[in-house]
């Protein structure tokens, strides 16, 4: 959450760069807000967000050191770091680590490029391209629990509608779509796939559609092919949006819950269990809020660790204006 | 250009705003209501939920005081009792399974004692009120109570050349080899749910170790016992067999693919469920289930077990009130149990009678709350449910290490350290 504000910043900062003949930016007129003006629109703000956020964030830091099942006041039992010692040999939560590594590797590797390669397709004019964009992007709009139910229609094991669509081309095999444990999690990151890839998509066509069309000309006067178009000018001005998906993918996968919830459960044994269900199994299902603290504050390391080390190496050139850079090296 | 009184306005509009946004904070969840009495149960379906509606008005109008009845659906009320649990407030009246959720709420001093108020349980089966009561005190009335056994489709069984239904558990292993020879599925399970599972393991250790065996383990936390190895080990011999419908890893109980619908439509020979069976058949698969081909037949026995067949795993459902209730609770939970009102209940909801002597309260029972209640009858001891009975991480242990039995994710011996694990964390 707190990180929205910093994502858009490269969107929109590759804009101005780009339009030519644009008049400069007009210089804000008007006196700076007063001191008074600024305390009364931040404060309400600033109170609302420490109460609903830092203030939860610091209980729950506080309850991870107790062993706590969070009825009959504040916790008591104090036992220092043991859960979180507990945590780093709990085989449930190293499996988690694992799956998320897993759906973030397939999500670089399989749906991000996939998003591009549409974007890409649909930038070109041709007829119905709107709705294709429309239809491509519905997915986005459903909710994950809605979503997860469809899709547990689909692949139920008792005539599903996979299983049936495989049986009328004549293939007569009853997969366990979700209930091999080999395989459920390749069938979750197909429907995550399903659902976000529009959303992906969107950016990049907006992030190609920023390009101004002078550049492929002036390249094309001097004699550039289409692949060199695409690999020194397309590939290098979308660099931005790239970098900025993969972070909101990373993000996004590990709060990972709703879809796989209601989908799997986590299930079968943990084949498909995300941090956040674990977190949610041991605080509502198993009474142990101490030890579910203690994974909330591994995920919120997690999350920070990343969004701080991503910036850090990563949108830091973006910052400093990666476009200077990459037509250095172009010449 | 600035306007003189924008200021103002501003320093008005962001005051509105976070009057709005305080105000909001202040207006949540708090549960608290103008009636005299509010009660929360889960029969949030007609015909039951009128049926309870009608009884708290007629109470609330002799009383001459006001009922708020919400029901809500299980898991949402699950997930809103335990949110009220922990905000130091429980309702008046409301549903509970007993047990060690039941036991946490005690524990925490949100629940009244009823021990020494309620003076109306002298025709209640002594049986169904174990899981209310907590140290030797009582703490909720029951409405409902049975056992989980074998439902079995007779016309798959005699379709395999299965004519009496298995006493042993070698036989039991026979007869699933049997169903699966004549091409049916032998036993329908809802895998993701993991507690149909556990009810497998739990009767496995109650056969081999007896109850009184269990009870002394549970009470020590300590599952070492070579009992719960054999026990296990048997469990994972019946998986071996593949006993199970293709894709249970992934079926739940009670939706429209799950462990109750394919009973329902036929599609496997039997279930290990309660006396809730025969109407989740029904309702999952939308049609009129098995019918008269239904019948049950209890866990059962191992040679040379130190359990026997008349030993159940079992429970209900009972009302227990919240430590703010007003005094007048006690009358409203016995008015519930007064007769007509629970012939009622069983009428409407097809519920299991607590009565002692069911017959005169309910005398026109159905065939499937017959079976039940003959069981009962039998019955010379009743485990509530694991994941019910013992705190809810044991009890959620369990339920997990019983899926990855079933698996053949771990082993036997898994099993037994990770819930002695769990026991050991809890003391």
């Amino acid at each position: 959450m707190t990180l929205k504000p910093q994502q858009a910043e490269p969107l929109s900062r590759s804009r101005p760069a780009g339009r030519v003949g644009d008049k400069p930016r007009r210089a804000r007129t008007g006196r700076r807000p007063g001191p008074v003006t600024l305390a009364v629109f931040i404060i309400p703000a600033l109170v609302l967000f420490a109460l609903f956020v830092l203030v939860p964030v610091g209980f729950a830091g506080y309850t991870s050191f107790f062993r706590w099942n969070g009825l009959g006041g504040l916790p008591n039992d104090f036992i220092g770091l043991d859960n979180f010692r507990t945590l780093l040999a709990d085989e449930v939560f190293l499996g988690d680590l694992g799956r998320l590594a897993l759906v973030v590797g397939l999500s670089i590797v399989v749906q991000l490029p996939l998003a591009f390669g549409l974007a890409m397709l649909l930038h070109q004019r041709f007829p119905g391209r709107a709705v294709f964009r429309l239809l491509f992007f519905v997915p986005y709009v459903l909710t994950e629990a809605v979503t997860a139910v469809l899709f547990g229609l689909i692949f139920s094991p008792r005539r599903g509608f996979a299983d049936a669509l495989l049986a009328s081309v004549g293939v007569d095999a009853s997969i366990g779509w979700l209930s091999d444990r080999s395989l459920v999690m390749f069938v979750i990151f197909g429907i995550l796939t399903w659902k976000f890839f529009g959303f992906h998509m969107i950016l990049y066509l907006a992030a190609r559609q920023n390009i101004p069309d002078e550049l492929y000309e002036a390249a094309r006067v001097d004699g550039a092919t289409g692949p060199q178009l695409f690999r020194h000018i397309t590939i290098p001005l979308m660099g931005p949006t790239v970098r900025i998906t993969v972070f909101l993918s990373v993000i996004g996968t590990v709060q990972l819950f709703d879809l796989v919830f209601v989908l799997t459960h986590g299930g079968p044994f943990h084949a498909s269990e995300t941090l956040a269900i674990t977190m949610y199994e041991e605080g509502f299902g198993r009474n142990q809020i101490g030890y579910a603290s203690a994974l909330s504050i591994a995920m919120f390391l997690i999350s920070l660790v990343f969004a701080l080390g991503y910036q850090r190496l990563v949108l830091k050139r973006d910052l400093q204006g990666a476009l200077t850079s990459t037509e250095g090296s172009k010449a | 250009m600035r306007k003189p009184q924008s200021r103002a306005r501003a320093v008005l509009a962001a005051g509105a705003a976070a009057a709005v946004a305080f105000t909001a904070t202040a207006c949540g969840d708090s549960g608290e209501s103008t009636a005299d009495l509010t009660w929360w149960h889960i029969q949030n379906e007609d015909p039951m939920k009128t049926t309870w509606a009608e009884m708290a008005d007629e109470w609330a109008a002799e009383a001459d005081l006001t009922v708020e009845v919400e029901p809500i659906a299980n898991e949402a009320f699950k997930e809103r009792l335990a949110t009220s649990a922990q905000s130091g407030t429980l309702p008046d009246l409301y549903q509970t399974w007993g047990g060690g959720v039941l036991a946490e709420q005690v524990e925490a001093g949100l629940v009244r004692d009823i021990t020494d108020d309620v003076d109306c349980l002298d025709k209640v089966n002594p049986i169904t009120l174990e899981a209310y009561t907590i140290d030797d005190r009582l703490y909720a009335v029951p409405f409902d109570q049975g056992v989980v056994g074998f439902w079995y489709n007779m016309d798959l069984f005699a379709e395999a050349g299965i004519d009496t239904p298995p006493a042993t558990w070698d036989e039991f292993l026979g007869a699933v080899e049997q169903l699966k020879a004549a091409g049916i599925t032998p036993i329908a399970l809802g895998g993701a749910d993991q507690w149909p599972t556990h009810y497998y393991w739990t009767y496995l250790v109650m056969r081999t170790l007896g109850l009184d065996g269990l009870e002394a383990a549970a009470e020590a936390g300590d599952f070492s016992d070579p009992g719960f190895t054999e026990a296990g080990q048997k469990l994972a011999d019946l998986a071996a067999l593949e006993p199970f419908q293709e894709g249970f890893e992934s079926a739940t109980y009670d939706q429209a693919d799950g462990q109750a619908a394919l009973m329902g439509e036929g599609g496997a020979a039997m279930e290990l469920m309660g006396q809730w069976a025969p109407q989740a058949q029904r309702d999952n698969s939308g049609t009129d289930g098995p019918g008269d081909a239904l019948s049950f037949f209890p866990f059962p026995a191992i040679e040379g077990g130190a359990g026997t067949t008349t030993e159940f795993l079992g429970g209900g459902g009972g009302f227990a009130a919240g430590a703010e209730s007003p005094d007048e609770v006690v009358d409203f939970m016995c008015f519930l149990l007064e007769e007509d009102n629970q012939a009622q209940v069983v009428k409407d909801g097809n519920m299991s009678t607590v009565a002692a002597d069911p017959a005169a309260v309910v005398p026109d029972m159905n065939n499937e709350q017959q079976l039940v209640v003959d069981a009962m009858a039998t019955a010379t001891g009743t485990q509530l449910y694991l994941d019910q009975a013992y705190p809810p991480s044991i009890g959620s242990t369990v339920n997990e290490a019983s899926e990855g039995l079933v698996l053949g994710e771990i082993s036997p011996e898994d099993f037994v350290a990770m819930v002695n694990e769990a026991w050991a964390a809890e003391k």
